[in-house]
């Protein structure tokens, strides 16, 4: 069996007597892509900053491409750090082919593929311009593609979808699942629930440095109660009496939310709308999102750790 | 290895992308230059001519100040007409006062041409006299000579204030009177009274200094004749100087006598360390601004995801001692250029005939070359810049990761600024006592070993100091380096205020993150 490409055991960070990450223990296989999703101040930084040996990690061990250090495997690792910059006097070839060339690639070789990667994904035009020429979202681009220029087999992105339009928001998923189409791996983070429903193939959600969920999305959207939603000028308070309707709710004028039981089919509520009967405006049975999910595990701890 | 360059080489060549690196290559030797001839040049060209009144109440004086400062405007004038002559001989019938002398030279036969041209001497085509420095001018209009002296300070105060303006004069359309200088009644050396020199301007002494000078010889003269010693005679005696001839011992037998090289060898160390100070200034600047760039952008974690904070901080250090190795390595070079281009015109000179190969001149090229090839200079100047460099470089760099800002670090700068002059005010003191207490004192505290050693390196110091400071200088190096390596490492991530002193200490002890 091909070890993890990237595996966190037991990984606990302390600042004094702040703890900013607690016993996280965490394995993304090879070739997909793996969300870290968090609140603000989850922690998520800061592990991503020990996974590149940029941080230490207080106790446990991190295991990166099969190396105990990522400095070691340096030439196949990408990252894209939270918060943005370049320099700012540097051609935005020039910056793709440096960032390279400490990556291991030869100064010819980093320049072709400065200028390759910039062609296509559509910055050909800018490849002489000073990066304080660009604008923020082309900036970002840039070092996106700054961060992938050494084709790494690993690439961590922090929060890459921040600051980016709807249209580079889908280039730069598109460069994502590019790379895992070529077998490379992808972490990232977000709070951007949407982005990671769309591309994660499994996630991990954290809060105050403790890991609250890993698995698939699937599996993360099974961790809360399925819920119907409808819409009806008639009185359902009949449902209640279901055997798969855990509770029902009022979701405003004449819609209601009905929490069912874990393991029931949503199908057996609209049976029962049939038979009772209830006239239904509307019927959605669709999954809780991962927006629902996420504001369910963390919602009151986020809410506590934003406002300290 | 090989990402230690790769930052240097990055950090080079942004540097070598910006004005202010090719402004400091081109800029500097040009200031160095001007600074050379442009007080010559402006004082040639633009010195306004000062007016002054003076007021001679003893009577006795007047006249020969007068002569005194006509004097020394001919003698002035004299010197600019043979300068002018040397260099723009031909206009008749003027050069037919101009004689080659058996070296080659045009010399200009000012007697035989003033007693030609009389009063018009001066005229010659191409020839502008320079302006006067200083001009008489009679009491200003309204002002009536009167041996009251407070009336007449009174009345003369608003001029001097410049509340009021003089008519035009030869000089200028609007004069400004400069001074007003009045000499009491019975004027001596034993008496009470002294002259009164009044000036807005307090700064330029030179007209004050000549009356004073002047009027002490005049005055000691005038006691001599009536002691009854022959005027003729007191002037002979005091023409005279006491001879000296400054030796060395050090120098061999037979040439002991100092030359103007010799002085040059004492004063260049002087030279080395300016310029040591200017090139440790410039680049720490570099490396401040280049950190605090990439902290501030977060530049930074991309790069600590590609290098270990180690290599980043050597491969800057080496990047930014490559910029001020090229800076240097120009201007040096250029001077011995410079240098060498003069001993082969002075050599082309000397067989021409068109300088004495006895002046001094004539060796003064060959001197400097020669002090520049054969003493320590050069090695102990690329040595004590490589130690100093890493010393200040390091401190520098270390405060850039501590800080978010440039105001940040402007803050932290001070102290590190302070400890940095220290050297500069020194520069003048140390050639004089070179192995002296001051001198050896300093050489032994690491921050100031490369200036202070530097500056004594042409005067023999013990062979005790130069090793023992050496080794002292390279243990604090590689100290500072470590420490700072450490602080370094933790701060360079750290992001808010910069930390305290007890932080800094936990950080060199490695409990940093």
């Amino acid at each position: 069996m091909t070890p993890p490409a990237l595996e966190l055991n037991q990984v606990s960070k302390y600042y004094g007597d702040f703890c900013a990450v607690q016993d996280l223990s965490l394995s993304v296989p090879h070739g997909c892509i793996y969300g870290f999703l968090g609140p603000n101040g989850a922690g998520k930084t800061t592990t991503l900053r020990m996974i590149l040996d940029i941080l230490r990690p207080t106790s446990g061990s991190i295991q990166v491409l099969g190396s105990p250090s990522a400095l070691q495997v340096r030439h196949r690792v990408g990252y894209l750090p939270e918060e943005k910059g370049l320099y700012k006097k540097m051609k935005a070839w020039a910056v793709i082919a440096y960032f390279a060339t400490l990556k291991g690639l030869s100064k010819t070789a980093a320049r072709h593929r400065a200028h390759e990667l910039l062609e296509r994904y559509g910055l050909k035009d800018f490849a002489n311009a000073r990066t304080e020429a660009l604008s923020k979202g082309m900036g970002q681009k840039v070092q996106v593609l700054a961060s992938i220029a050494h084709d790494p087999e690993l690439v961590i992105l922090d929060e890459p979808f921040s600051g980016l339009d709807p249209v580079n928001q889908e280039v730069l998923e598109e460069i994502v699942r590019d790379l895992r189409a070529r077998g490379r791996t992808v972490l990232f983070s977000t709070h951007v629930m949407q982005h990671a429903e769309r591309l994660c193939d499994r996630l991990i959600i954290i809060a105050q440095g403790r890991r609250l969920f890993d698995g698939s999305v699937g599996e993360a959207r099974r961790t809360i109660p399925h819920r119907v939603r409808i819409e009806t000028s008639d009185d359902p308070s009949r449902l209640e009496s279901l055997p798969s309707v855990a509770s029902l709710h009022s979701d405003g004028a004449d819609r209601w939310q009905i929490q069912l039981r874990e393991g029931s089919d949503p199908h057996e509520i609209l049976r029962a709308c049939f038979e009772l009967p209830i006239r239904l405006r509307s019927f959605d049975a669709a999954e809780p999102s991962l927006h629902e999910v996420f504001v369910q595990l963390v919602g009151p701890g986020a809410r506590e750790a934003a406002f300290r | 290895m090989r990402y230690v360059w790769l930052v240097a080489w990055r950090e080079f060549c942004e540097n070598a992308r910006t004005k202010g690196f090719w402004m400091g290559i081109f800029l500097f030797p040009i200031i160095i230059v001007l600074s050379g001839t442009l007080p010559v040049l402006l004082a040639r060209q633009g010195v306004s001519t000062r007016h002054y009144v003076l007021m001679d109440l003893d009577g006795g004086f007047a006249p020969s100040i007068r002569a005194e400062m006509n004097r020394q405007r001919t003698a002035e004038l004299d010197q600019e007409l043979i300068a002018f002559a040397r260099t723009a001989p031909y206009s008749e019938p003027f050069s037919y006062h101009i004689r080659k002398n058996p070296a080659g030279l045009s010399e200009l036969d000012l007697a035989a041409w003033k007693l030609a041209r009389g009063d018009q001497y001066l005229e010659v085509p191409g020839f502008v006299p320079p302006k006067a420095r200083w001009l008489e001018v009679s009491l200003p209009p309204g002002i009536t000579a009167t041996n009251d002296v407070p009336l007449l300070e009174t009345e003369l105060k608003p001029w001097l204030r410049g509340e009021l303006i003089l008519p035009p004069s030869t000089a200028t359309p609007e004069p400004k009177l400069f001074a007003a200088v009045i000499i009491p009644r019975s004027y001596s050396l034993t008496g009470t009274n002294a002259l009164r020199y009044w000036g807005e301007n307090q700064a330029d002494t030179e007209l004050r200094d000549t009356l004073q000078r002047f009027l002490s010889e005049s005055l000691r003269r005038r006691e001599y004749q009536a002691l009854g010693v022959d005027p003729a005679v007191i002037a002979r005696v005091e023409s005279h100087r006491a001879p000296v001839v400054d030796l060395n011992p050090r120098k061999a037998t037979g040439t002991e006598k100092v030359n103007i090289a010799d002085r040059l060898r004492q004063w260049a160390p002087s030279f080395f360390v300016y310029l040591l100070w200017i090139s440790i200034f410039v680049v720490s600047q570099m490396l401040l601004n280049s950190v605090i760039e990439e902290k501030s952008n977060r530049i930074i974690e991309v790069l600590l995801s590609s290098v270990t904070p180690g290599e980043l901080m050597l491969g800057k250090l080496a990047g930014v001692a490559l910029t001020g190795g090229v800076m240097l390595g120009t201007w040096i070079s250029t001077l011995v250029v410079i240098i060498a281009v003069q001993v082969g015109l002075v050599a082309s000179r000397i067989a021409s005939g068109a300088l004495p190969a006895s002046s001094p001149m004539a060796t003064l090229p060959t001197d400097i070359l020669a002090l520049f090839q054969s003493s320590s200079l050069l090695p102990g100047f690329l040595a004590y810049f490589i130690l100093g460099y890493i010393l200040y470089a390091t401190l520098f760099l270390t405060i850039g990761s501590l800080c978010n800002t440039l105001k940040d670090a402007q803050n932290l700068m001070g102290p590190v600024m302070l400890i940095l002059m220290v050297p500069l005010f020194l520069l003048p003191f140390i050639p004089r006592d070179p192995n002296g207490p001051i001198a050896t004192f300093l050489s032994w505290i690491p921050l100031y070993t490369p200036f202070v050693m530097m500056n004594r390196i042409t005067a023999s110091p013990p062979l005790f100091d130069v090793i023992g400071t050496g080794l002292l200088l390279v243990v604090f190096d590689l100290a500072v380096l470590w420490g700072c390596g450490r602080i370094f490492r933790t701060a360079i991530l750290r992001t808010g205020q910069p930390p305290r002193i007890i932080e800094l200490l936990r950080w060199i002890q490695g409990r940093g993150n």
